[in-house]
């Protein structure tokens, strides 16, 4: 996951053992994704007992690195080689789907 | 006929059966297997390494760093649902969901700690909590299928 681009990235505000010297800005990655019906029907099925729902657990980790790997992209497309400050956030729209967005500072760090 | 007859009777009892008793005989069988889970990161000593604070114990130190991401969807059972449609007219504690996300948070973590263990760094700094609501679309409104707890934070290595 962290191989993506070979872009180091953290949550924290600064690189650990490296000094940022210039900023580009924020950089977003989104994707929204959706389980096809007949893992909704199997979740649907695992309510009666409750419980982890493993198939919505991939899928989420699945898109959340799309979104990291498209964050990536845009902060190197201009012309970063770090991205600092990652935050997560998730929304549902509707019909059973799920927006995941990533986003930090594009950051050039020596 | 007779055995059709049977079928039919005994069915819908074990449907009701299996929707009440399943989550007291599921749930905490689970909840068990993540309790020794936890107690093993406790004695290997990682389960203390993770820290809110942005600062590294030893800023001068660190030789390597990576996001580490765990998740974890949880869901309730109709039972539950039920309960907490019933106890929210009221108002108050509810308790079904409050255990559940309590329990959903309790992997998530542990999940971050294992990753922790795997990757072979020290400390976990700038941990963060997200919580988000599933939903699927039934009929024209939509339903709650489950929670997302999201955990993560940069790992460190001295």
């Amino acid at each position: 996951m962290n191989t993506s681009l070979n872009m180091p990235f953290s949550n924290t505000e600064t690189l650990p053992g490296s000094t940022i010297i210039q900023s580009h800005g924020v950089v977003t990655g989104s994707t929204v994704r959706a389980k096809n019906v007949f893992k909704d029907i199997g979740a649907g099925l695992k309510n009666i007992v409750g419980g982890e729902l493993k198939a919505y657990t991939e899928l989420l980790q699945e898109s959340r690195n799309e979104a990291l790997f498209r964050m990536c992209s845009e902060a190197a497309a201009r012309g970063a080689n770090a991205v600092v400050n990652v935050r997560f956030a998730t929304s549902s729209v509707a019909g059973g789907a799920s927006e995941l967005l990533a986003y930090g500072t594009a950051v050039t760090v020596q | 006929m007779d055995t059709l007859q049977l079928a039919f009777y005994i069915l819908p009892n074990l449907a009701w059966l299996v929707s009440l008793y399943g989550p007291l005989v599921y749930q905490p069988m689970k909840k068990k297997a993540l309790m020794e889970r936890e107690q093993a990161s406790v004695k290997y000593g990682s389960a203390t390494a993770l820290t809110t604070l942005s600062t590294p114990s030893k800023p001068d130190e660190i030789q390597a760093y990576r996001l580490l991401v765990a998740n974890v969807v949880m869901s309730p059972s109709w039972i539950q649902i039920f309960g907490g449609w019933f106890r929210s007219l009221f108002g108050g504690r509810i308790n079904t969901f409050s255990k559940l996300l309590e329990w959903a948070r309790r992997e998530a973590k542990q999940r971050l700690v294992e990753q922790l263990e795997a990757s072979g760094f020290d400390e976990v700094i700038n941990v963060r909590f997200e919580t988000a609501t599933l939903t699927k679309s039934k009929g024209r409104e939509d339903k709650t299928t489950g929670f997302e707890i999201l955990v993560y934070g940069t790992a460190v290595k001295y």
